[in-house]
């Protein structure tokens, strides 16, 4: 599953970030790595980006669909 | 030695880290702020007195880490790294401290003598977030403040600490990382040959080498030999094959970790899960049909606001302006003598009672937006709709900043990643209407014919920013890289932070533009007092009379707006020999429509030209340039086919 077709308000862990070079080290500058938990808090109409929150550092970021689609992410079950 | 070296202080922090605010408490007013265009709006050098020490104190970008590809980001690699400071001034937003503190760590592994300020505690608290700052010293060896820089609370202390460092100095000890990575670095730190140039450290340079595969910070290591980059590479897939990833992947890793760990020794989060104010305000801001009907609310509010402002303040501060005028031509007669006094009056009289009433609303207000945060947020609202002209929603920014002076704007396109998706930005900036342009439209359109048709000609200015990208972008097939944006927290603007802010831009307009208005106006003055003017407008009658069936007297006006466009209105009352309550009886409304249409396309002005051409290069700087010329011709055509 990638963050495109995840449920949202859900605790998510990154699983991987595929896609190339430049989008994951973008990522991870912002904070975002692999293992981390993240949670989707919106999306913007016309198929535009999502907004994608830190669940540690509680930043959140806007990404377009493109970059949405190259973050794997699963579900977290455990209780935090 | 002889003279005492002034020190050189860095600040350095993530962007939104609040960064520039604590250099402004800093810095403050008995600084000499000097913008450094072409280097960043942002990067900002001032030279402070601070208790009979003197400092030479930098602000420098925000950015996420010491190893970007964005060009933004890279003016700060170039200071950190050539430009030895002798201390950094970490900034960190304390509410978003895990992610802070890997930057803190690249800087920690930098080695530079270093304090950190932990920032936005107010925010922090409110979050529910508890730092003991004591025990982030203890873990990083440099001195660690929490400040409020908003309201200056910890200046005091942090400058105390700073002092401290510079005085006594001090020795940063590096977090290791896991045995194998640290093992690795050692064994590109071996080899590094002899004469190297080393930034700091040969750790750190050892660790930049292999993170940054030859980009980047590569730029900064000079030519990598031979022998050096055979061992970098090996390394580089021992690492990879180690770890099942990338080293550039597995030592960024090793740092969030580090950072994470850290935050969780240091700090306590209460979770309460309370919605706060902000994420309360922030789910109506982006919401999926409120957030566009505040987008709505906020441009037309934005422009109303600035014409019911401007227009009353126009009328009361020409009326002086007018009478003078009068009691001049009273006394002068004919001469010379009126003719230059007449484009004095001219030339000052439009600097203070046509352009500044427009002026300065427009900054403020645009101070206002950017300090709240709401440009990041447009451009997640907006992101859909600039895929449709080949763009995407960071290059919002640069747009509404285009409304303010497309200068900046266009130097702000450096946060766009790719070159391609700058180019195009920095190509259709030229379009937006500028505030030189805004108070054109609002002093003619506006004011001669109604509010609601200086609204029609926004947004059909915006229709011809979308048509033109659209087209540009069917040229430029490359595929754009996608949004990756940041959307900071929502901060209550400040006044004192706001009006700074708009007092800067206003400071460097009447610097700038008002002796170029001036100057203009008595050149003019000159022109028609020896009828040189009429050459001019002979040359230029083909295209103003007869294609746009504007008055003859009408050409010189085009020449002063490539100066700056709000010389051609100023020149134009001149040129024309009205008043500006009078203006109907020299030209017609459909005149001014078609005279308002094509001054503001015809050309991007000379600041906005030289900006291109040191930006994205001579080429695209003309093809810019041809373009809007052509779109001026065409639509200023059309208009008046229309009308």
């Amino acid at each position: 599953m990638n963050l495109v077709n995840a449920p949202h308000n859900t605790p998510l862990r990154i699983a991987d970030l595929v896609g190339g070079e430049g989008v994951r080290r973008r990522l991870m500058a912002l904070g975002f790595h692999k293992g981390d938990i993240v949670e989707l808090d919106g999306q913007a109409i016309f198929r535009g980006p999502l907004l994608v929150r830190s669940c540690r550092s509680d930043t959140t970021i806007a990404i377009g669909r493109g970059v949405a689609q190259k973050v794997i992410v699963e579900l977290v079950h455990e209780r935090s | 030695m002889s003279a005492p070296r002034v020190p050189t202080v860095i600040f350095i922090g993530q962007p939104n880290s609040g960064k520039s605010t604590l250099f402004n408490s800093i810095a403050g007013h008995k600084a000499e702020t000097s913008n450094f265009p072409g280097t960043s709006i942002k990067h900002t050098h001032s030279r402070v007195n601070i208790e009979g020490r003197l400092l030479d104190i930098v602000d420098l970008p925000g950015t996420y880490s010491l190893c970007t590809t964005d060009p933004a980001e890279q003016v700060v690699l170039t200071h950190l790294f050539a430009e030895r400071p002798d201390l950094v001034v970490n900034v960190v937003d304390a509410s978003t401290l895990s992610r802070g503190l890997e930057l803190t760590l690249e800087l920690v592994e930098l080695g530079y003598p270093m304090v950190v300020a932990l920032n936005m505690m107010d925010v922090a608290e409110r979050k529910g977030i508890q730092v003991d700052a004591p025990a982030v010293e203890k873990l990083l060896g440099a001195p660690v403040t929490p400040t409020v820089a908003a309201h200056g609370r910890g200046v005091k202390e942090l400058l105390e600490r700073a002092f401290e460092v510079l005085n006594k100095g001090q020795s940063l000890r590096t977090l290791r990382w896991s045995g194998d990575i640290e093992e690795k670095v050692a064994e590109v730190e071996r080899l590094l040959p002899p004469g190297f140039p080393v930034i700091s450290n040969p750790r750190f340079t050892a660790v930049k080498l292999i993170e940054t595969a030859g980009h980047a910070c590569g730029d900064f290591l000079g030519e990598v030999e031979p022998g050096l980059k055979e061992t970098v590479d090996r390394v580089r897939r021992a690492i990879e094959e180690r770890r099942g990833a990338p080293a550039y992947e597995v030592i960024s890793a090793e740092r969030h970790h580090q950072a994470m760990k850290l935050f969780e020794e240091t700090s306590r989060v209460l979770h309460g899960k309370r919605m706060t104010w902000d994420k309360k305000v922030d789910a109506v801001l982006m919401h999926p049909v409120l957030g566009y009907v505040i987008l709505a609310a906020v441009f037309l509010a934005f422009f109303f606001i600035i014409f019911k402002v401007g227009s009353p303040l126009e009328s009361l501060l020409l009326g002086p302006f007018n009478k003078l005028k009068e009691v001049l031509a009273a006394r002068l007669g004919g001469g010379l003598l009126f003719f230059l006094a007449e484009g004095l009056i001219q030339g000052v009289g439009g600097g203070v009672a046509i352009v500044l009433p427009y002026f300065l609303p427009l900054l403020f207000l645009m101070s206002a937006l950017e300090d709240l945060g709401y440009l990041a947020r447009a451009g997640f609202l907006l992101d859909a709709f600039m895929h449709r002209i080949g763009l995407h929603g960071k290059s919002v920014s640069p747009f509404i900043l285009g409304f303010g002076c497309n200068v900046p704007a266009i130097v702000s396109t450096r946060i766009l990643e790719s070159q391609r998706d700058r180019v195009l930005t920095s190509i259709l900036i030229p379009f937006i209407p500028c505030s030189a342009r805004t108070t054109i439209v609002l002093a003619l359109v506006a004011f001669y014919l109604g509010p609601l048709w200086a609204m029609g000609f926004y947004a059909a200015n915006i229709l011809v920013v979308a048509v033109v990208g659209w087209v540009i972008s069917r040229f430029m097939k490359e595929p754009s890289p996608g949004l990756i944006l940041e959307i900071p927290s929502l901060k209550a603007p400040r006044l004192v932070s706001i009006l700074r802010k708009t007092w800067l831009q206003v400071y460097s307009f009447v610097k700038f533009a008002w002796p170029l208005l001036i100057g203009g106006s008595l050149v003019l003055s000159l022109l028609s007092y020896f009828r040189a003017d009429r050459w001019i407008n002979d040359i230029l009658a083909p295209l103003v009379v007869k294609g746009l069936g504007l008055p003859h007297e009408l050409g010189v006006t085009l020449v002063f707006g490539f100066l700056r466009k709000e010389l051609s209105l100023i020149m134009m009352l001149q040129a024309l020999g009205v008043d500006y309550q009078n203006l109907l009886t020299a030209i017609s409304r459909e005149q001014i429509i078609v005279f308002t249409v094509f001054i503001s396309f015809f050309i991007p002005c000379l600041s906005t030209f030289v900006i291109l051409w040191k930006e994205i290069g001579k080429k695209w700087a003309f093809v810019s340039a041809g373009l809007s010329v052509g779109v001026a011709l065409i639509l200023s055509w059309t208009v008046r086919l229309v009308l």
